[in-house]
């Protein structure tokens, strides 16, 4: 032992010797032509990892391991260099424009730089600030229409959850999100939405836990997209991986201290977007017929109640219906209305004009003006660097009384406590608080209310005025005047005051790194990472609510209730423990291998309570769990730990400098997987080649390369899924209740894989101003862990199975252009395009289906053997010879069966469009974001056509008649299509009534849409003051920016909604009910820098 | 390089150890991973009571095909729409996944428990509780077949077959008589069995006799049409052992946590989703049946406000009957604690009064049994019995005189006296084609009339597409106009 340890004194002997030669170089680029300062420009000690980036004023400063003596200065679009340092301190360095190389440094897996062009897989890279001009609540939204191959989905609720996908859905039912990664640190994203929200029940989207980043602090995003890229990360990265560079501060090397200051300040306001919000029909009201008891011409109107007290007989509005397909307006008639039937209503017991209100539900809609604050420090002297950073973002919803208050504070530096020894460290608190999140899915949802249940004469602004003066629940939707309490829906604004939900999450995200050189060919990476998370989620239902489901369940689910309280609190905590040994030595003049062995310790653990009142609150308003009528149901617990052992190698050998190549392979040994069967081990093997640097002689092309990879990726299963356990129901007369769950676990799960082969070719021409990188791929995901849905004869729902096969292919496309470059003004464009085609290959022995959610409107999502991921099935059409049929009842023929293929949920490509001009000071960019085709299935118009609600339920017929007349008066309508015998349809169908148009008559088909959508995304226009203004004061830059989001809508098909928008990320998509309008955002951006 | 050896020597070794708390992270510490099979046995208890009194319309919908209820403004399930909600999904969910499969657990526990040396009454204990529960899955399974006709049986409740064939219905009927046979004779009153885990009996094992007997003359009056000599076998000799007067199978729902469904779906969600619908209101008031008023409230039918005009009104099965202008479901039985009926008396005497007719020798005439299942009814609504003696003198219902054949008189007291019991009323009318209902407004069925089966669930069309095709051909089409093997007129 004492050997050992003397063995070890002498190690770090050693080492020190090596740190202490290490030399320091700092510098400024200037670009040569017209000498400004180079920001971001590339450089590495030329033969090592080691490298650093230049900052905005072109400065860098880097440590040179002893025994190298080369620099390489690369930029994008610039001739890269190379400077022997030969003792200087100081290396002043210009670079000339428009020449071969494609040197830039990327950021890979496990924050290992690599130039880009050794690279045998694809990435694509994102500049800090490209994300974080448009403010948005998380910043993966903004990367839409900026990297080819990623699908970025954002949901529309405040606060509300981003689905990302890099290159399609690979698993069935398990996750395929992208792996966040900030500074080698994995980040936490889950999604905690309840699955009865994810499947559009009911429920708030809390968002996924990845916006916790602040886009303030991003300095690049490096988006790795195959499996290639990812393999070192192992299974979570299986869907690729977004790694994050957070700024830094800056080290000197000198005895110069520097300092700097940046404030930046934002606010953003939005406008509903109009083409997203229903357009409804002016001139029915409240009521769903004529069948009431008003006595012709008035039979949508009930007569059952005196109302104004005069011992008479009243006509009122059956005020209990929400919808739209009764009475025909008429200013000039009288009627008594919901706000007759409240004592503390100014109309109480007044008849009023019967007509389309004048505040229709739009003015519900309030205009935010969130703002969002940042400040940051930055220094560094001669051995250490630091950054602090505080961003407050107050984002107030177009919902009356939400809100989402974010507080974020990172530091990091780093300390060379030997020359040959950093050690960096970083914390990162984040508090993020929410208030009255709207609801969302199908029921207790007042934009489902406001899209398919509610009565066109019901003036929201009214609603607003009785609940302000009374704070009462005074609903326009009342059971009768007999009976105030509400029949389906609250008064909206009750809804937002009263039973709004709120949640808090304190989070911390921490590492201690030290980097050891221990000589000239080796180096020790060492780093602890935490990540972790308490959040608490509060949902309120006032008493007097609209009954709706709330709380915990049974096994039989959830019960309306008309009050209560619930909790959730959930603490997360994920750490991770890596050590990596880095090798580098050119083993000969053209030859040169780098390699590296590490290990991954990680573990993380869930612990989550959710508890609930039973059947409403005792006291009103009084939200605490004593607080329930009934003895609480038993909370739903969940504690889940994960350990996983990992440990991997990578060898990378570059021949000259025109090939590369690169192998890894990684062994994982997980807790969730059979002990005696939980390692796995998994590899990857790819390279390029820079066929340019071989044809020096042709001059058109600059660079040119091709590259090819290969990559298997292991998974290993959920928590839990090995062994079975019971669920308890709450107990009856002291009896206690078990009941067998209702997914079968099984104990004999092996590891799933995922292989993928890729292919690109990168080229660059005329000086740089066209350039394109293709990228080909093929991804299979084998031998998938499923929890399948399977016939509940089996006495289950679902059973965890090994099998399936999910294929993805694809193509992606970078197009880089640059028509116009001239000393004041330039134009840039980019051209992302991609095309991902996926399939379910196979699924267990047997089964041809694998249900991923049955959803309200009876359509089911799906994985169909054959089909691509995802499709929707429903009821259709029946055809004859391409015809609708029309059946004898005048309606059209639905399919006997439900499992008809409607459509699926993947767009056929994705494209977006980025044109950047800057002229002198001024800057102006704009994002089109193009995405052909996909489906969605829109429970919206499937109710909110019955209900009579769409300006598309009130036209003249063909007869010049308003086709809600009764057949007799010349309404109804002659359905296109084919009666039985195949003639023509001519049957004049009524439409007097609530069933031609909507669910009840028509099959599902009737309410699929193309979620094609052509938006203008972006529009940036930047101004800077020009330095020759500052260069008096103690200002160094100072820039304006006005920034618009989402503000156009080029094309769509999906009427009266964003087909963007859905009720939460995840793999149920494809489906709207509810869902928020889009809103045009506008904000302003003041940037100061000291 | 020695020291890079070393280096790498820690790298493995710390990557190798602790791996020995694995096992113990993906442990379930908040579920467990055994229960006793009584507990199982308790809570399918309660999730059949609870199927069988439901009336949420995702998962009974039965009171409305039975046309004792109809829809106020939502009236796709009145008019025969179960896609919508996929009503044939969850009716599957509930009596395989959240009833059988506990059911067949409790099955296997209690088979495997261990018996201290030979101890003999512990013995008769277990095979007197998995006769029991043998006997609630024949229910089940009945109600399933009533439904929908084949179905998965034989490879049903097994997770090694994701694909389970389904049987035909006849066959499994037949097999459900044996195992009652089998479960009756299992049964030992010499000891107990469940105790007070059995929410319906208290482990009396003397009632649960009485029970499995009652349950085979149900099953057996359903063959009489297709099996008569099955069918008399089976009547005759379970009649004898059945329940007699005021006996019968419920659960008594203590209210709180445990309230009966139709609380939950009527009261605590304060939706007002259901009126009486005319077909049964309309027959009661012309009886002037005194039943009414247990079953259903009166509504105001003046129209000046200054006097009230009460009677019994019942909506338009099938068409929108706005919720204040018909009678509703009456308050006792939206009451938390309204107990709910599995099995009862009424129910066999009007069995035995058509097997009477049939000519089955079950030791009473028609009449006698008609006249019994009435008063049995009567007693069982709270009804005092001078009023029972005076309606069965109503020549409209005394069984000498009321109109029509044995099937129509005892068709419509069946239908009548099933009030709440949607599947017994449904499946009564299904049997003996009377009373005549109502056609809703826009009846989803095939061809516009009274379903006479349902459609199998969606989940079966993508799951276990195979068989569910072949059952589809097998009953004659997957349709709802479809009859039942039993459903021969």
């Amino acid at each position: 032992m004492r050997k050992f340890t003397l063995f070890f004194v002498f190690l770090l002997f050693v080492g020190m010797q090596a740190a202490l030669a290490q030399t320091a170089v700092k510098g400024t680029v200037t670009d040569a032509k017209d000498g400004t300062p180079l920001p971001g420009v590339s450089i590495v000690v030329k033969g090592t990892l080691t490298g650093t980036v230049t900052d905005i004023n072109g400065n860098y400063t880097l440590t040179v391991p002893a025994g190298y003596n080369d620099l390489i200065f690369s930029f994008v679009g610039m001739l890269t260099k190379e400077a022997k340092i030969d003792g200087r301190a100081i290396i002043d360095v210009t670079l000339e424009d428009d020449i071969v190389g494609l040197d830039e440094v990327v950021v890979t897996a496990l924050g290992i730089s690599r130039e880009r062009k050794s690279l045998g897989y694809a990435t694509q890279e994102v500049s800090g600030d490209e994300i974080n001009q448009v403010k948005t609540n998380n910043f993966v939204s903004t990367l839409s229409g900026k990297v080819a191959g990623v699908q970025v989905k954002t949901s529309g609720n405040i606060g509300g959850s981003t689905n990302f996908l890099i290159r399609g859905s690979s698993s069935i039912t398990g996750n395929n999100q992208a792996l966040i990664v900030v500074d080698g640190v994995p980040i936490n994203n889950d999604n905690v939405n309840t699955t009865d929200q994810l499947r559009g029940r009911s429920g708030f989207d809390y968002g996924n836990a990845g916006s916790d980043i602040n886009p303030n602090d991003i300095e690049s995003l490096n988006v790795l997209k195959g499996a290639a890229a990812t393999a070192l990360y192992g299974s979570r990265a299986a869907n690729g991986a977004i790694i994050i560079t957070t700024k830094k501060g800056t080290q000197t090397y000198t005895k110069k201290k520097v300092y700097g200051v940046n404030i930046s300040s934002n606010v953003t306001t939005g406008f509903v977007d109009k083409s997203t919000f229903p357009k409804y029909q002016e001139n029915y009201g409240g009521g769903y017929g004529t069948y009431y008891y008003g006595d012709p011409p008035y039979g949508g109107f009930e007569y059952l109640y005196d109302i104004n007290g005069d011992g008479e007989l009243d006509y009122s509005v059956p005020t209990y219906e929400d919808a739209s397909y009764g009475q025909k307006f008429d200013p000039s008639f009288l009627v008594y209305q919901w706000d007759s039937f409240d004592p503390d209503n100014p109309n109480y017991q007044k008849a009023t004009p019967w007509k389309m209100a004048e505040n229709g539900p739009i003015t519900f809609f309030e205009t935010p003006w969130p703002y969002t604050n940042s400040v940051d420090v930055t220094g560094g002297g001669e051995s250490s660097a630091f950054r602090l950073s505080y961003t407050n973002q107050d984002q107030s919803g177009i919902m009356p009384n939400s809100n989402l208050k974010k507080n974020n504070v990172l530091f990091n530096g780093s300390y060379d406590v030997l020359k040959n020894l950093k050690i960096t460290a970083s914390a990162n608190y984040i508090n993020t608080m929410g208030k009255g999140r709207n609801s969302t899915g199908y029921s207790d949802n007042i934009m489902s209310s406001f899209r398919q249940w509610m009565e066109t004469n019901v003036d929201y602004k009214q609603q607003k005025d009785i609940y302000n003066s009374t704070h009462r629940n005074v609903t326009w939707n009342p059971n009768s005047p007999e009976d105030l309490a509400p029949a389906y829906w609250d008064n909206p604004y009750f809804q937002r005051y009263e039973n709004y939900e709120t949640d808090q999450r304190d989070r911390i995200i921490g590492f201690l790194q030290a980097d050891w050189k221990i000589n000239a060919y080796f180096s020790l990476m060492g780093r602890y990472a935490i990540d972790t998370y308490s959040e608490l989620q509060e949902e309120r239902k006032a008493v007097g609510s609209a009954a709706g489901e709330f709380g915990v369940g049974t096994t039989a689910g959830r019960n309306d209730v008309t009050s209560g309280y619930s909790r959730f609190t959930r603490s997360f905590m994920e750490s991770n423990l890596d050590l990596m040994l880095k090798f580098h030595k050119d083993l000969s003049e053209n030859l040169n291998l780098s390699a590296l062995l590490g290990t991954n310790i990680r573990r993380s653990r869930v612990d989550q309570l959710f508890a609930s009142t039973n059947n409403g609150l005792e006291v009103p308003y009084l939200y605490t769990l004593g607080n329930s009528k009934d003895p609480m149901l038993p909370p739903e617990e969940l504690l889940n730990e994960i350990g996983v052992n990992g440990v991997y190698a990578q060898v990378s050998l570059g021949y000259k400098d025109y090939l590369y190549l690169d192998a890894t392979i990684r062994r994982d040994q997980s807790s969730t997987l059979p002990e005696d069967n939980n390692a796995y081990y998994y590899p990857s093997v790819s390279g390029s080649f820079i066929f340019s640097n071989l044809l020096p002689e042709v001059k058109w092309m600059n660079f040119g390369k091709l590259r090819l990879g290969f990559a298997q990726v292991g998974n290993d299963a959920p928590w839990g899924s090995l062994i079975d356990t019971y669920v308890q129901n709450p107990s009856f007369s002291g009896n206690t209740l078990y009941s067998v769950a209702n997914t079968k676990n099984n104990p004999d799960l092996k590891p799933e894989r995922t292989n993928s082969l890729e292919g690109g070719f990168e080229m660059y021409f005329l000086k740089r101003r066209l350039g394109f990188d293709l990228a080909l791929y093929k991804t299979n995901t084998v031998d998938q862990i499923i929890p399948a849905s399977v016939s509940f004869a089996t006495g289950y729902s679902a059973k965890f199975v090994n099998a399936g096969e999910v294929e993805n292919k694809g193509i992606e496309l970078m197009l880089l252009g640059k028509p116009i470059v001239n000393e004041n003004f330039k134009w840039d464009i980019t051209l992302n395009w991609a095309r991902n085609v996926n399939q379910v290959v196979s699924l267990q022995e047997g089964v041809e289906n694998v249900q991923l959610a049955a959803l309200q409107g009876g359509v089911t999502i799906n994985a169909r053997v054959g089909e691509p991921y995802g499709t929707i099935q429903g009821t259709d059409y029946v055809y004859l010879d391409g015809q609708k049929v029309v059946g004898s009842n005048g309606y059209y023929k639905i399919s006997p069966t439900s499992d008809i293929i409607l459509g699926d949920i993947n767009p056929d490509w994705n494209a977006g469009l980025n044109n950047r001009f800057t002229y002198k000071d001024w800057a102006l960019s704009f994002l089109i974001d193009w995405q052909q085709g996909g489906s969605i299935f829109s429970l919206d118009m499937y109710y909110g056509m019955a209900t009579g609600l769409y300006a598309e339920t009130d036209f003249i017929n063909d007869l010049g008649n308003p086709v809600r007349n009764s057949n007799e008066d010349g309404g109804g309508i002659i359905l296109e299509g084919v009666k039985e015998d195949g003639t023509p349809n001519d049957y004049r169908t009524r439409a007097d009534n609530f069933r031609v148009f909507g669910y009840d008559k028509n099959p599902n088909a009737a309410f699929i849409y193309d979620a094609t959508y052509i938006k203008l995304r972006e529009v940036i226009l930047t101004y800077s003051l020009p330095d020759k203004i500052l260069k008096t004061s103690f200002i160094n830059a100072v820039s304006f920016s006005l920034t618009g989001y989402n503000l156009w809508f080029l094309y769509k098909d999906l009427p009266h909604a964003d087909p963007e928008a859905s009720q939460s990320s995840g793999n149920v998509q494809g489906w709207q009910s509810g869902v928020m309008p889009a809103t045009r955002n506008i904000g302003l951006t003041v940037t100061l820098q000291f | 390089m020695k020291r890079i050896y070393l280096v790498l020597i820690v790298l493995i070794g710390i990557s190798i150890s602790c791996t020995k708390n694995f096992e113990d992270f993906n442990t379930d510490k908040k579920h467990p991973a055994e229960v006793t099979g009584n507990t199982l046995f308790t809570n399918a208890q309660k999730a059949l009571a609870d199927q069988v009194a439901s009336t949420n319309v995702n998962l009974n919908v039965w009171k409305l095909f039975a046309q004792y209820w109809t829809e106020t403004t939502y009236t796709d399930e009145s008019n025969y729409d179960i896609v919508n909600r996929t009503i044939a999904d969850n009716t599957f969910r509930v009596y395989y996944r959240d009833v059988l499969v506990d059911l067949a657990k409790a099955k296997t526990y209690i088979a495997a428990e261990v018996n201290i040396d030979g101890n003999e009454p512990q013995e008769i204990i277990r095979q007197n509780r998995l006769s029991i529960i043998d006997m609630l899955m024949v229910y089940c399974y009945q109600d399933l077949v009533n439904a929908f006709g084949n179905i998965p049986y034989s490879e049903a409740l097994n997770i090694d077959n994701l694909s389970p064939a389904y049987d035909d219905a006849f066959i499994i009927y037949k097999d459900l008589l044996t195992r009652l046979n089998d479960d009756i004779a299992g049964l030992d009153n010499s000891e107990g069995s469940f105790d007070s885990q059995d929410l319906y009996y208290q482990g009396d094992i003397d009632m649960w006799i009485k029970f499995g007997n009652t349950l085979k003359v149900r099953l057996g009056i359903m063959l009489a049409d297709v099996d008569g000599g099955l069918s008399k076998d089976a009547v005759e000799s379970g009649y004898a052992g059945a329940f007699t007067f005021g006996e019968n199978c419920q659960l008594n729902y203590p209210g709180g946590t445990n309230s009966n469904p139709l609380y939950v779906d009527m009261i605590a969600s304060g939706r007002h989703d259901f009126v009486a619908a005319n077909t049964i209101v309309d027959i009661m008031n012309n009886l002037e049946d005194p039943r009414r008023q247990a079953y259903f409230t009166q509504a105001d039918t003046s129209t000046d406000p200054s006097v009230e005009k009460l009677a019994y009104y019942g909506g338009n099965y099938g068409y929108q009957s706005p919720f204040s202008q018909y009678s509703h479901v009456a308050d006792a039985i939206q009451e938390e604690d309204y107990p709910m009926v599995i099995l009862d008396f009424t129910e066999l005497a009007f069995y035995l009064a058509e097997a009477a007719e049939r000519g089955y020798n079950v030791g009473g005439t028609a009449e006698s049994y008609y006249n019994d299942a009435v008063k049995s009814s009567f007693i069982h609504w709270g009804l005092p019995i001078d009023s029972v003696n005076a309606y069965l003198a109503n020549p409209d219902v005394a069984y000498s005189t009321a109109p029509g054949t044995w099937k129509e008189k005892i068709g419509l007291q069946s239908w009548l006296a099933f009030y709440i019991r949607g599947l017994e009323g449904y499946t009564s009318w299904r049997r003996l084609d009377y009373p005549v209902m109502n056609i809703p407004e826009a009846p989803r069925s095939e061809d516009g009339s009274v379903p006479k089966r349902f459609t199998y669930p969606i989940n079966e069309q993508t799951l276990n597409a195979t068989n569910y095709y072949l059952a589809a051909d097998a009953v004659g089409g997957d349709l709802m106009t479809t009859k039942l093997f039993w459903d021969k007129y």
